[in-house]
């Protein structure tokens, strides 16, 4: 082999190797210490209208109903317990739900915000999946931005009369590309590349991501659908209390 | 295969429990809450204001003393755990180290498929200085994480005026989550034993179906227990009882130490 012949071997098996760990269980989870502090700090403050928002909303189900603090509490360990299974995949890859298009549709986008945060916080201090520092980016991609996506979605289908599963898929696969977008922004932000600047950087990470996100955001778009289905079929009286369907 | 898959699967919830076992059976849980959460916070951010390669190595040496010494985590048990964050990172700092361009630039570079693929010195330093910094700042986490279990994280968060409603949202799930992780585990093993995960297609309907009947039975058990804080006199208060401990003087002494000793090490690496 000729010296360039051989470089390109190694950069081939460390391109391999990158795509090889790429599956890994918390991949759009930005970890702990990986942003700078300035932009922790920044994307904490850029969620603090949302949680506010989503604290009143909280607060305004509490003083509705007294009970509703069980039914919120269940809900967000529903949400824990939901996007740390390993989802089903072809590639036997070991990959997970976001849960956040689920949460928005059932609960809606205000409520899902709070309990986005505090399903963070566990995953950060009991599976190691994200972090304290980076609590504010992981919560405005994945409790803020994806879950409002998929709200929106939602509802946009809902007037134009879509079919139910379908704007359900629609919502949940959306919901789930949205933020791995974000997360990408955010990390392209923080790690603008020399040459390109940051949409050079984006695009590298959109670009290594994409392979194992964007099937991902499909199968999750079916489990959702298909959980929905099953509420739908055995769980009414439930979806009424927790305002999914309109009560009698 | 079915017995293979049930492995697979308790690989999470055994997670879950894992860093809680180990929070529970730790020679410092005794420790007074906010002072461990004071003081790795502290450590965590210095690693990360100081960004200086060997004060990270400091602290992922240190705190992973204190890890498997005093939190008593086996040594492997805890290599585990330290990988979990390092699929992410290793993408993260091939990405910043690695640059694309039509021409060619950088001190090492490979050209393929039309562009060239290149890398300078300053990047790899950067990504190595990147990697040293998230690794301490996650011995740092993993310092409070497995000496302080999320109930007394919560307690912590009480102390500092987080709203009382979070609070006890915070309080309640914490204990949901394990008997929803046991139902859930129970549902995985019926689906599995009668063929469920037997291939892609049938994964996904098993998996949907236990989702929707996990979010049935949360909420039939979300009824019953508010029932049952109701008979137990239950008002919007839900009080828990909360072990006392005071921050004793040698500890804080500690903690100063270390700290000078981590400025120390900084002033000798910029010098």
């Amino acid at each position: 082999m000729t010296r360039q012949q051989k470089k390109l071997f190694v950069l081939s098996i460390a391109f391999a190797a990158a795509f090889a760990i790429v599956p890994g269980a918390n991949a759009m989870h930005i970890m702990e210490g990986y942003l700078p502090l300035q932009f922790c700090i920044a994307w904490g403050v850029i969620c603090i209208p949302f949680l506010v928002m989503g604290f009143f909303s909280i607060q305004n189900k509490l003083r509705e109903n007294r009970k509703n603090i069980t039914i919120l509490a269940m809900s967000g360990a529903f949400i824990f317990v939901i996007s740390s299974l390993k989802i089903p995949s072809v590639t036997g890859s070991c990959s997970h739900m976001t849960g956040t298009g689920l949460g928005a549709i059932l609960f809606g986008p205000g409520a899902v915000s709070i309990l986005g945060i505090i399903v963070l916080v566990f995953q950060a201090v009991m599976l190691a999946h994200g972090g304290l520092t980076s609590l504010g980016a992981n919560t405005f991609s994945m409790a803020v931005a994806g879950p409002f996506l998929s709200y929106g979605v939602y509802m946009v289908c809902k007037k134009c009369k879509v079919n139910r599963r379908v704007s359900v898929f629609l919502a949940a696969a959306l919901g789930d590309i949205f933020t791995y977008c974000v997360t990408s922004f955010q990390l392209a932000v923080a790690y603008p590349s020399e040459s390109g600047g940051m949409l050079a950087s984006a695009g590298k990470f959109l670009a290594v991501f994409a392979p194992t996100q964007l099937p991902l955001a499909m199968i999750e778009g079916l489990l959702t659908t298909i959980i929905i289905i099953t509420l739908e079929n055995y769980a009414q009286p439930e979806l009424r209390d927790v305002g999914y369907l309109e009560s009698k | 295969m079915g017995v293979f898959g049930l492995h697979k699967n308790s690989h999470h919830s055994h997670g879950v429990r894992n860093i809680d076992f180990y929070a529970s059976q730790s020679k410092i849980r005794h420790w007074n809450d906010s002072f461990k959460v004071a003081s790795s916070c502290i450590i965590l951010l210095l690693c990360m204001i100081l960004d200086q390669p060997e004060v990270s190595i400091t602290v992922i040496v240190t705190m992973g003393i204190v890890n498997i010494w005093a939190n008593r985590v086996p040594a492997l048990a805890y290599i585990g755990l330290l990988k979990v964050p390092l699929a992410f990172l290793a993408i993260g700092c091939i990405i910043i180290a690695l640059g694309i361009s039509k021409q060619p630039m950088g001190d090492y570079r490979v050209f393929l498929c039309g562009h060239y693929f290149y890398t300078t010195n300053e990047g790899v330093g950067r990504a190595a200085a990147l990697f040293f910094k998230a690794m301490g700042a996650v011995s740092a986490m993993y310092a409070l994480t497995l000496s302080t279990s999320a109930s007394e994280l919560a307690g912590v968060l009480k102390k500092a005026h987080v709203p009382k409603a979070v609070v006890e949202l915070m309080n309640m799930m914490y204990r949901f989550i394990f008997i929803l992780t046991e139902v859930q585990g129970r549902m995985k093993t019926a689906a599995v034993s009668r063929l469920g995960y037997v291939d892609f297609k049938a994964s996904c309907y098993s998996f949907g179906k236990i989702g929707g009947n996990l979010f049935l039975v949360s909420l039939k058990k979300a009824n019953t227990y508010y029932d049952a804080m109701v008979s137990r006199g239950y008002e919007g208060d839900l009080p828990f009882w909360e072990e006392e401990k005071q921050v004793k003087l040698w500890q804080a002494g500690a903690l100063m130490l270390y700290l000078c000793g981590l400025a120390g090490v900084y002033i000798l690496a910029t010098r």
